[in-house]
């Protein structure tokens, strides 16, 4: 346990921020698609990965391999898509949460072959953080924090603003009425992986940064994503946002009521009073 | 002989293996109940019997404070009793959910285990593990009876082996009760027997506290065969290997649970009587893993309800459609 500190609140921004951005990616596809899809975590830490053979084999600047991957990530969705999820489509959410789990053994071994199962870095320097207000900040989270705001907004304006991005809204919250409206929900699928894909490579990229590339990473933050999504209730990209910078916060202000080992409860705790007292999400507009 | 020792060890991993698939197939197959917490479960059992029959303090590096060194045997009913107990737990907060939050609080539930063993050092001694557990009655072996020898190993795969089929007959047997009669109607529609006046979220909670105890043997007797445990062991991808065997012998089907962990301690543990020269060989355990995830697509897409399912009964939520 440790007392208050204005530091806990800044790192809780910087968790909440990875964790919103794989919340963002993720309720996304869990929105349109309708099954949880465990493979997610795996899109994120191959988008590492890529970022890191860019980065540390090619020699490539941090930036330039981590924008390369998220580019890759996306279409890498859609053709997991095709290859796999696609055969599925009339199967029930159970089949399909354990077609993902095939899926995401495939994915996570191949990333153990490729780049072996030690854990790694990006060839970033490393410094002392400079203290302003007694908070001690780093570059990376800046750009971490700085970088999901960005990447939050860029998706609110697509949602918002665009045909595709209206389409997936409404076949978010009633897919066959979308149907009659005329949407062509086949290829909204695709925008979708291809979203969600390049949200989730972002966020593997900062995961990345921000800590150390194992090819458990992705599956180990799946459960804080998780319950971001839940919380905000599934299909609601607000809610989501709003969900993990909320269990970012409290799972680093945590330690200074239980010790500092038992942080990662707290998002299980969210989600388990969450699913029991609203099982709507926060705004209470979930699709089911 | 030393292929004859190896298949003696492949046999006990089967035989504890389909243990936990016997567990899991209660929970999957009989009562449509998405439980990804059986990891967890193996972990209650395998550190009960661990911390009750060893003495304390016997880490390394971390101090372990508790430890009674008891029979071997108050320590493998315990951990039955305890982790069955566990698993209710897990099941009172969360048996009113939908399938797939279920399986999500179910995940973090044995998350949350692991967690508690990794950092609880005066329990468990933390990350280090425990080693030095009792074998039982390893006094005896090896023993020579009629000219024959019959040492530990093969003494304790009979061991398994009986406490298996007496497991498969007793759950193969309460599948066709009136309780698993019951179970199977909350698989398929649980407004039916709601309706006929059955309290359908208790048969939930024995169901699950059911299976779970019998993850909790299984762990008992892994424990007490591979001397050592640790928090590594009792990962994630434990579980879902073992949904993988549900999944590929036939949801609903014991006969199916017991083949699709044959199949997959096969694959498993086939490639360690290749040569180690062989190309790749590093990465055979991965190529293994990767076979496994491409068996469970390829199953579900050409035969969903399993090699043993009956396409009758709900195969991997087939009448689910719909929905």
């Amino acid at each position: 346990m440790a007392a208050f500190d204005l530091q806990f609140v800044w790192f809780g921004l910087v968790s909440g921020s990875l964790i919103a951005l794989g919340a963002l990616g993720l309720t996304l596809i869990f929105g349109i698609l309708d099954f949880i899809n465990i493979a997610y975590g795996e899109y994120m830490a191959l988008g590492a990965f890529v970022a890191f053979g860019l980065n540390d084999q090619l020699g490539l600047p941090v930036a330039v391999s981590g924008a390369l991957a998220v580019l890759a990530v996306g279409p890498l969705a859609v053709t997991l898509d095709k290859a796999v999820f696609q055969h599925f489509r009339d199967r029930s959410a159970i089949v399909l949460l354990v077609v993902s789990i095939g899926l995401s053994f495939i994915l996570r071994n191949l990333i153990r072959i490729v780049w072996g199962s030690g854990s790694k870095r990006f060839d970033v320097p490393i410094e002392e953080a400079p203290t302003y207000f007694g908070v001690q900040i780093l570059g990376d989270q800046v750009a971490i924090v700085g970088l999901s705001l960005l990447v939050l907004g860029g998706v609110f304006v697509l949602l918002q603003r665009t045909d595709i991005g209206i389409a997936m809204r409404a076949a978010s919250d009633d897919a066959d009425l979308a149907r009659i409206r005329g949407v062509d929900t086949e290829r909204l699928v695709l925008y979708v992986w291809l979203v969600g894909g390049v949200v989730a490579g972002i966020a593997g990229v900062m995961l990345g940064l921000d800590g150390q590339l194992r090819p458990t990473m992705g599956f180990l933050a799946l459960i804080p994503i998780f319950a971001a999504v839940i919380l905000g209730g599934i299909g609601d990209p607000v809610g989501a946002v709003v969900g993990g910078y909320v269990i970012g916060l409290l799972q680093e202000l945590s330690v200074v009521v239980i010790p500092a080992e038992y942080k990662p409860l707290v998002g299980l705790v969210v989600l388990v009073v969450g699913l029991l007292t609203r099982p709507d999400g926060l705004f209470g507009e979930a699709t089911r | 002989m030393a292929y004859a020792t190896l298949l003696v060890t492949v046999g006990i991993i089967a035989a504890i293996y389909a243990l936990l698939a016997i567990g899991l197939n209660i929970h999957w197959g009989d009562t449509g109940l998405l439980n990804f917490a059986h990891a967890g479960f193996f972990a209650v059992g395998a550190y009960t019997t661990t911390i009750l029959t060893t003495p304390a303090g016997s880490g390394l590096l971390a101090e372990r404070a508790v430890g009674f060194d008891l029979p071997v045997v108050v320590g493998v009913v315990a951990a039955t009793v305890l982790a069955g107990a566990v698993g209710v737990v897990i099941a009172l907060t969360s048996v009113r959910l939908e399938g797939d939050y279920l399986a999500m609080v179910t995940l973090s539930g044995a998350e949350m285990i692991r967690l508690v063993i990794t950092n609880e050092s005066w329990l468990t001694s933390g990350a280090q593990g425990i080693n030095g557990i009792p074998r039982p009655a390893s006094g005896a072996f090896p023993l020579e009876a009629g000219g024959v020898v019959v040492g530990y190993d093969l003494f304790y795969l009979g061991l398994t082996l009986a406490i298996l089929g007496a497991t498969f007959l007793l759950f193969r047997r309460l599948s066709t009760s009136p309780f698993g009669r019951v179970l199977h109607a909350i698989r398929e529609d649980e407004d039916v027997p709601r309706a006929l006046g059955k309290r359908t979220p208790m048969f939930k909670l024995k169901s699950f506290g059911l299976g779970a105890g019998i993850a909790g043997l299984a762990g008992a007797l892994w424990a007490h065969f591979f001397f050592a445990i640790n928090p590594t062991m009792f990962l994630p991808s434990l579980t879902f290997s073992v949904w993988a065997a549900v999944i590929i012998g036939g949801a609903g089907s014991y006969v199916g649970a017991i083949a699709g962990t044959v199949f997959l301690v096969g694959i498993r543990q086939v490639t360690r009587f290749l040569p180690s020269n062989i190309p790749l060989s590093s990465e055979i355990p991965f190529v293994r893993l990767i076979v496994i995830g491409a068996a469970l697509i390829v199953v579900l897409y050409y035969r969903p309800q399993g090699l043993f399912g009956d396409r009758e009964r709900m195969a991997a939520g087939q009448s689910m459609e719909g929905e």
